[in-house]
């Protein structure tokens, strides 16, 4: 939500652009890029070359430090505390980051821009029903939602997918709903409405179009908000079930184990720590792009 | 523009004066209670102390229980299975049939403010337990109570209950104005202690009772603080903020005992891990598959890797201090006669087992017996579940096989086995007529050799019968500094503290 | 100016209207409540019932709600089960530990930010900005749960310099300020960032040097003051967050704080702890972000007319 705000009240444009300095382009602008990539291969193609069955324990191998050896090879960051091998945890982790954060984005992107585009262009009515149904989530601690949700509904991905829709939906709104309101105000819009063309067909062909690349620019943004939440719930031990792979499960776990068995804690978190900084810089690179180009 | 844009600057400024206030009064608060002169015991336990009232919806909290045996006197007190002590009652006996228990009070003994406490006040108390129809009340139904002099009070139930004494060993008496508004902020009681301040879930600190019955405490003071966080705990230990410690995860206690300042040891609790297999469901109907079940997970293996401190392979329902214990033969691992004994019983292998649990220590365990069991071809689904959502679903029998400590109150097995396996009780999906009849005559008994001798029996039953797996005794860890002396285990992790003296 | 100010306070009323209303359907729509939590898992089916009777869950829904409304407008939140005294009471004892904790991390976070922003707008473009910008991206993105762990395992258990969890004193507070405080941090860091890199290039800048003014006094005296309006903003918006936010890291480092309280309280199902907790989370936001868009209008006339429609 922190970001979308930017994204929202951020409508000057970037003083970069301004700058008297020139810059060259940085080699190392390319890295996040690479990095998501080695991440979005490892997620698809790890599960294939690792193995791991995250119900199989073997306890008498538990806390081992990175780079024992165990009954099934050599645990290059160590063992869980159930003996479970943290490399697979970290690699299988990924795919599981990946689904939900893809899934969440789509859903909560989708159900966003909708609402925020029909309240941005009809006004009255359904915009304030949008606009409070906003207010009233933003003020909700997101936390009881969560709680809510994973009770009334079986543990699984899709729980925790809809938990975190259910908040996330609402940058996405703001963001299309205030670029609506702008756009329908434009010339082309008026002229649209002039030749008869119907409501719902101005604002699929004329204005949406101008929605995609601020929206594109905020999934990304959410996508990693997304893949961090996950974290966070499964942290709380409120996110997935103990089968499903997660880092935020990984970390948690190896709370308890600080002082004796850090690995279980570190490593998980680095790797989602790296991901979401990559994902964060495309974001802030689309994001400067689209407000950019939208003034 | 100028002159509006200083503001928020001067708010800035303010919040930094705030909060460095705050900061310096909470800084010199710290070594004030550390150093706070030779007699200051403090004990950090692993439940806060949210609720001071022991009649109402906190009653059996472990906090509140803790607390209440510093505050409050109890009429009798548990010392070892069917063996008590008096507090405020010095003779009690049931009549015949044990549906009416009297109790004689000891005479002279005065609450904290001079007042003295009164037989009228000791029925009021229960009145108010049954009142509030709290998990203190669940142990009273059907009970009334009455004072027919001033130092005799009678309890009478309709039913005929051996193990009221066991019960009421977590009842305390409040003075009567209990019942005013705001009472159990600064409560006052008969107990050895008394309350100097109360922050709920953060920190009781007590005093002497210069008045109690038994003796004035040698400390000066007691701070109970709340440090839910195991690491900090224990690192609050060795730092020397905290003096005692208990139930610590066995993961730590390999760190406490290396600390040459620190004394470790543990003791039998009535704590037994407890996993009920539910009968009610199709597939696990038949005895056969339960105890096959059973045999397939490697139960030795995992309580002494997973629990090496506090855990030992359970060889009964209830634990060895408990009033009923009876020893049984160990079911050994064997995962191939398992495999071949669920064939045999015709166990559709097809069907995903919901493994329930809610709290997070359980999650090492539930992990390691689901992969014990799918080695023998048996698809275990864990579900941790948030605690309310636990209990919905474990009173609507939404489960398969599930996984709880379970204690037996008061050390005696009228309240383990006695309320929780009878047919009605609906919690196992197991339904025996015969154990009912043990169950209910071993309940009804004043005779200790015949209750002893039909748990025994019930016992026998229950584990041959496979209700559920149980798989390991738990035994209660304690960790305090040297400078301690005095400290009584407490089984149920519930010490007093009235005799321990601090040297520094 | 009236006008606007009686339709944001109408608008506020009904998003509290909203908040207590969903608070009260969402928590009686989880599975389990306070009897059955109460009583554990020995109870009778008999026993839940008439707990439930005596707490008066045993009305029907609409009763509930409608006589749940009548004590909300009147501030009553009524009686914590669990706790034994009002439920607001409950509440406003955690509430100082976590006033505490958001203004220790609101102010890291203005003076660490500002300072990052005016270094790297100072020279737009420059190696410096480029690494202050960054790093305070890498900042606004890491996990803050995860940060505050790993601030746990170097200071508090390897260096051993200040306590893991709990509350109570300054050396508590350290930590989990600290690691509320990142995300934040970089927010204002990269506000303060565009707003100065832009008043950088206005003409009265240009004047001040001319008139032979250091580049600290140009800074400090022309530049900051016009490139504060939007970090007063954001930091209304975000103190709001931060309350709400706070919980995860509470629960990371045990602090004893409104989020703690509402974690246990919703596991309790001690519905009036619940009710009063967000009762009072929402005021805060609703009061922050109002007070935030009040100063945004005043300074800036043009807000008023374009956004709040």
């Amino acid at each position: 939500m922190t970001q979308s705000d930017v994204l929202v009240a951020e409508p000057k444009p970037e003083p970069e652009a301004a700058a008297p300095v020139r810059r060259h382009r940085r080699p190392l602008a390319a890295l996040p890029y690479v990095i998501i990539g080695i991440y979005l291969l490892t997620a698809f193609f790890g599960p294939m070359l690792v193995d791991y069955d995250p119900v199989a324990t073997s306890v008498k191998g538990r806390l081992l430090p990175p780079g024992s050896e165990t009954a099934t090879g050599t645990a290059w960051l160590g063992t869980d505390g159930v003996g479970r091998d943290v490399l697979a945890q970290v690699v299988y982790g990924a795919r599981t980051s990946f689904i939900i954060g893809i899934a969440v984005v789509f859903l909560s992107g989708l159900i966003g821009v909708a609402l925020g585009a029909i309240a941005g262009y009809f006004g009255r009515l359904p915009d304030m029903a949008v606009s409070r149904t906003i207010d009233v989530l933003m003020a909700f601690p997101g936390i009881l939602l969560a709680i809510v949700i994973s009770g009334l509904l079986e543990r699984g991905m899709h729980v925790v997918i809809i938990a975190l829709s259910v908040g996330g939906w609402v940058g996405f709104a703001r963001l299309s709903r205030s670029i609506t309101m702008s756009t329908r105000e434009r010339d082309w819009v008026d002229a649209a409405r002039i030749m008869g063309v119907s409501k719902p067909a101005t604002l699929t062909r004329h204005i949406a179009p101008f929605l995609a690349g601020s929206v594109i620019a905020l999934a990304t943004i959410e996508l990693a908000s997304a893949v961090l939440s996950e974290a966070a719930l499964s942290f709380l031990g409120l996110g997935l079930p103990p089968d499903v792979v997660s880092w935020g499960q990984s970390i948690a776990n190896g709370r308890d184990y600080l002082a004796t068995a850090w690995w279980i804690t570190v490593f998980p978190g680095l790797a989602l720590t790296i991901l979401v900084i990559c994902i964060g810089l495309v974001g802030d690179k689309l994001t400067r792009r689209y407000t950019r180009t939208r003034d | 523009m100028d002159i509006r844009t200083r503001r928020p600057l001067a708010a800035a400024a303010v919040s930094i004066s705030l909060l460095m206030v705050t900061a310096a009064c909470s800084w010199s608060d710290t070594p004030a209670v550390g150093a706070g002169g030779g007699g200051t015991l403090n004990v950090a336990g692993p439940i806060p102390i949210e609720n001071l009232d022991p009649h109402g919806a906190a009653s059996m909290d472990g906090g509140t229980q803790l607390a209440a045996r510093a505050i409050f006197s109890p009429l009798v007190t548990a010392t070892g299975p069917g063996k008590f002590k008096g507090d405020l009652a010095t003779k009690w006996a049931p009549n015949e049939d044990a549906t009416k228990w009297t109790f004689t009070l000891r005479e002279g003994v005065k609450y904290s403010d001079g007042t003295p406490v009164t037989a009228q006040e000791v029925v009021a108390s229960f009145e108010r337990v049954l009142a509030a129809k709290g998990p203190l009340a669940g142990n009273f139904g059907g009970y009334s109570v009455d004072a027919p002099d001033k130092k005799t009070v009678v309890f009478t139930s309709k039913t005929p209950d051996a193990a009221f004494l066991g019960k009421i060993t977590s009842f305390f008496v409040t003075p009567e104005k209990a019942e005013k508004k705001g009472f159990f902020q600064k409560p006052v009681g008969s107990g050895p202690y008394k309350v100097s301040s109360f922050e709920p879930g953060q920190a009781l600190k007590l005093k002497p009772n210069a008045d109690y019955w038994d003796g004035k405490p040698d400390l000066n003071n007691v701070v109970f603080k709340s440090i839910p966080e195991v690491s900090a705990r224990m690192t609050a230990l060795k730092t020397g903020e905290v003096d005692v410690t208990w139930g610590m995860p066995d993961d730590q206690i390999a760190q406490l005992k290396s600390d040459t300042n620190l004394s470790v040891d543990a003791v039998p609790s009535p704590g037994v891990n407890t996993m009920w297999m539910n009968s009610g469901t199709p597939a696990l109907k038949k005895a056969d598959v339960r105890r096959a079940l059973w045999q397939a997970v490697d139960f030795k293996s995992i309580v002494e890797s997973l629990y090496p401190e506090t855990g030992s392979l359970a060889d009964s329902v209830v634990s060895p201090v408990v009033l009923g214990y009876a020893k049984q033969q160990p079911v050994k691992y064997d995962p191939a006669a398992a495999k071949a004994a669920l064939k045999k019983a015709g166990f559709d292998f097809g069907t995903k087992l919901r493994f329930q649990y809610s709290q997070p220590q359980f999650r090492q365990f539930v992990e390691a017996v689901a992969s014990d069991l799918k080695k023998a071809g048996v698809k275990v689904d864990p579900v941790e579940k948030e605690q309310a959502v636990f209990l919905e679903d474990l009173l609507a029998m939404k489960w398969d096989i599930n996984i709880q400590q379970i204690g037996s109150q008061g050390f005696d097995a009228a309240t383990n086995l006695g309320r929780l396996y009878p047919c009605a009780a609906k919690r196992t999906g197991y339904c025996n007529k015969e154990l009912d009849k043990d169950l209910a005559a071993a309940g009804a008994s004043t005779d200790v050799a015949e209750r002893k001798k039909l748990y025994a029996k019930a016992t026998k039953t229950i584990w041959d019968d496979a209700v559920g797996m149980y798989p390991m005794f738990v035994e209660q860890p304690y960790s305090w500094r040297k400078t301690v002396k005095g400290l009584k285990l407490a089984p149920d992790g519930m010490p007093t503290f009235a005799d321990v003296k601090v040297s520094e | 100016m009236i006008h606007y100010l009686a339709k944001r306070l109408a608008i506020g009323l009904l998003t509290i209207w909203g908040v207590v209303s969903a608070v009260f359907v969402v928590i009686r729509l989880a599975p389990g409540d306070q009897a059955t939590v109460a009583l554990g898992p020995g109870a009778k089916a008999e026993e839940i019932a008439a707990l439930r009777h005596s707490l008066g869950l045993d009305e029907s829904l609409v009763v509930q709600y409608f006589s749940y409304l009548g004590d909300v407008a009147t501030l009553d939140f009524g009686q914590s089960y669990r706790y034994g005294r009002p439920a607001m009471q409950a509440v406003l004892e955690r509430f100082p530990a976590t006033i505490e904790l958001t203004i220790a991390a609101t102010v890291i976070a203005i003076l660490v930010g500002l300072v990052l922003g005016v270094v790297a707008g100072h020279r737009p473009g420059s190696l410096v900005d480029q690494a202050v910008s960054t790093f305070t991206l890498g900042l606004q993105a890491v996990p803050p749960f995860w940060i505050g762990i790993m601030l746990i395992l170097l200071f508090a258990l390897q260096a051993k310099m200040l306590p893991s969890a709990g509350g109570g004193s300054f050396p508590h507070l350290v930590l989990p300020a600290i690691t509320l405080s990142i995300p934040f941090t970089a927010l204002v860091a990269r506000m303060t960032r565009s707003g100065v890199a832009e008043t950088m290039t206005e003409a009265f800048v240009q004047t001040a040097r001319s008139k032979g003014l250091t580049e600290t006094q140009v800074l400090g005296g022309h530049v900051l003051k016009n490139s504060l309006i939007p970090v007063v903003t954001v930091v209304g918006l975000q103190i709001g967050t931060l309350l709400g936010g706070a919980v995860v890291i509470e629960t990371v480092f045990a602090w004893p704080g409104l989020g703690q309280l509402l974690v246990s309280a919703v596991g309790n199902r001690d519905y009036a702890v619940v009710q009063g907790a967000t009762f009072l989370i929402a005021i805060c936001v609703i009061v922050l972000n109002l007070a935030a868009d009040l100063v945004n209008a005043k300074l800036d006339p043009r807000i008023r007319v374009e956004a709040r429609r």
